[in-house]
């Protein structure tokens, strides 16, 4: 309504002229009708998948007074009444978004509850991972048979869920099965996410997988430790330093920052890690756990560790190319301190203040970087760094109490002062 | 997928196989349930619960230990093949073991390695039938009567597994001959 009294009034006013005026009404139309899709998109995908969820608990029941023929033959039906509606969306709304994934959605939940229930009629034993795989194999052709991307993102949970049982769980309910096989199922999925990003890059769905692959290889990167836990730290940093380089590629763009999921986790994890080992414990025994070169060479974490390292290095280097050692990011080479360092850390006990040092200068050059920028979430990122930083080295530093107080004040002094001068300026500027 | 040619072969072929996978997990435990033969296992339940399949029993078994000549051959997670007779009091033991599959018989179990305990030359085996699936309302109870027939003492918990080919279906359990089923609902009224 005030749409329509403003552009009557500019109308009238002689601002515009009609032809102007019928073009803003047309294009609000056109945006409405856009957003009236979307909410019908995102209720739809919420439906199908709550009631999917639903029939999993009705069905989680387990009725005792149903014979058995019944029970197999309720475990069918949201199976393949969920086959005729992505059947009927391909034969009929084929081009609709919503009625395709929200069909989908409900299939592959359908297919899950099948399964289970069956599972349950039979008495099968108590494992969820061999579960889990059926009902992610069963599944992953629905992402490409309907382009779906729900589905997609419930299938890389679904693999993620399924490594964490296989490889972080417990073995009383009998042998697991392989965790590795997650590496293998996550490719199948890549070429959905890969022409996703292709078509439709900064869409929803786009950030979604982002969010979601990034922490299923965060969460999975673990599953191939044997032995060697600290060379686990190498393959770690080099996964952020990886995903934090990937994300600064023109693809992962864009003005959102929430959108970033590769560079918040990428850049997040990195300084977590840092932080963890600017305590000596892990470098105090390092020499010791790395004096068998055969042992530490025989066992995959070595490997995953150099892959990783060498994919990152690819991309550090084609950073650098295109920014130059001044405008590199902070955050960037710190994968390759790392590496320097831990081999370092072996013959020499300085670990731990070169990752003082390196958490020195990445927190202060992102506060430079935010202050270039006029930002102020970067800006505070970069003192929280500093802060974080300073806390640790409260606990274990062998500092008098009055020069860890000085430090303290010097620190919150100049969390106060940056973000005080940052709102002057920022003020500053617009009132000028 | 982009080309609308093959859109619809592989629709059809999804779907097939997304009801021949359960179909054929419904088809090889009924031909167990229907041609397999019946054992009856010493038990010892208790009530936790699953996800996805809701609240079941775990089931614990008492005849689990086979003597082996050599333990180091065995080792955790090792494939064993069992053969089953009755004991005088109509449950079921261990009658023989193999790593291959028996030859003659199709009344045989598929069963894992638990662990080896090397001084006493025995492998400890894990059944492949180690949960009941209960109605959500029933599983509190039945966990109640089951501890109940423990304190009587003179009570005997089992359950009824049908065995065919190496695959195996868990039937009921019992207290007593009364399906533990049976049994939560009378404890529950008593």
């Amino acid at each position: 309504m005030s749409l329509q009294k403003n552009v009557s009034e500019l109308l009238e006013a002689g601002v515009i002229d009609r032809e102007t005026a019928d073009q803003i009404q047309a294009y609000f139309q056109a945006k409405k009708a856009k957003s009236g899709n979307r909410l019908f998109l995102v209720f739809g995908i919420l439906g199908a998948i709550l009631v999917g969820l639903g029939l999993i608990l009705v069905i989680a029941h387990n009725w005792d007074e149903l014979p058995k023929v019944a029970k197999t033959l309720l475990a069918f039906l949201p199976l393949v009444l969920g086959q005729g509606l992505c059947g009927y969306t391909l034969l009929k709304r084929k081009d609709s978004v919503a009625w395709r994934e929200s069909t989908t959605a409900f299939l592959f939940l359908a297919v899950g509850a099948c399964i289970s229930l069956i599972s349950q009629i039979y008495n099968f034993p108590g494992r969820v991972d061999s579960f889990l795989l059926t009902w992610m194999l069963l599944g992953l052709p629905l992402v490409y048979a309907m382009r779906s991307s729900v589905t997609s993102l419930m299938y890389v949970i679904g693999i993620s869920w399924y490594a964490c049982e296989s490889g972080y769980g417990s073995n009383w309910n009998g042998a697991l099965l392989e965790p590795n096989y997650y590496w293998g199922l996550l490719l199948l999925v890549l070429p959905h996410y890969g022409q996703l990003v292709r078509r439709h890059p900064g869409s929803n769905f786009v950030t979604a997988h982002n969010w979601l692959i990034a922490l299923s290889l965060i969460v999975c990167l673990g599953i191939v430790t044997q032995e060697e836990v600290e060379i686990m730290f190498v393959a770690y940093f080099s996964l952020f330093g990886l995903l934090f380089l990937v994300g600064d590629l023109d693809t992962f763009r864009s003005p959102r920052r929430w959108t970033h999921a590769f560079q918040i986790l990428g850049s997040a994890g990195t300084v977590i890690l840092l932080l963890i080992l600017s305590f000596d414990d892990f470098w105090r025994f390092l020499p010791q756990r790395m004096s068998s070169l055969g042992q530490v060479l025989s066992g995959p974490e070595v490997y995953v560790a150099a892959g990783l390292t060498l994919l990152s290095g690819g991309l550090l280097y084609r950073h650098v190319r295109q920014r130059g050692w001044q405008q590199m990011e902070p955050i960037a080479p710190v994968f390759g301190l790392f590496v320097l360092t831990f081999g370092l850390g072996i013959f020499v006990p300085i670990g731990e203040f070169l990752i003082d040092l390196y958490l020195l200068v990445v927190g202060v050059r992102i506060i430079v970087k935010g202050a270039r920028q006029d930002h102020l979430g970067v800006l505070n990122y970069g003192l929280l760094i500093i802060v974080a930083l300073a806390a640790c080295r409260f606990f274990d530093a062998e500092l008098s109490f009055v020069l860890r107080g000085i430090l303290f004040i010097t620190v919150g002094i100049g969390f106060f002062a940056a973000n005080f001068w940052m709102l002057k300026k920022k003020q500053a500027h617009a009132q000028s | 997928m982009r080309n609308p040619k093959l859109l619809w072969p592989a629709f059809v072929l999804v779907i097939l196989a997304q009801l021949l996978v359960p179909g054929k997990m419904v088809w090889d435990k009924e031909m167990v349930r229907i041609a397999g033969t019946e054992y009856k296992f010493r038990t010892a339940p208790f009530d936790p619960r699953d996800p996805f399949r809701g609240k079941y029993i775990d089931l614990s078994y008492t005849d689990t230990a086979i003597e082996v000549e050599n333990t180091w051959l065995w080792g955790p997670d090792d494939v064993v093949y069992l053969e089953f007779s009755t004991d005088p009091d109509g449950f079921a033991q261990i009658e023989s073991y193999s790593k291959t599959i028996p030859t003659g018989t199709r009344d045989y179990l598929l069963a894992h390695v638990e662990y080896v305990r090397g001084r006493d030359s025995i492998v400890e085996i894990r059944y492949p039938f180690d949960r009941l699936y209960l109605e959500e309302s029933k599983a509190e109870a039945a966990e109640m009567a089951y501890r109940s027939a423990l304190q009587n003492g003179d009570q005997t918990t089992y359950a009824r597994v049908a065995i065919r080919d190496g695959d195996a279906v868990l039937q009921d359990v019992f207290i007593d001959d009364v399906s533990i089923r049976e049994a939560a609902a009378n404890w529950v009224e008593d």
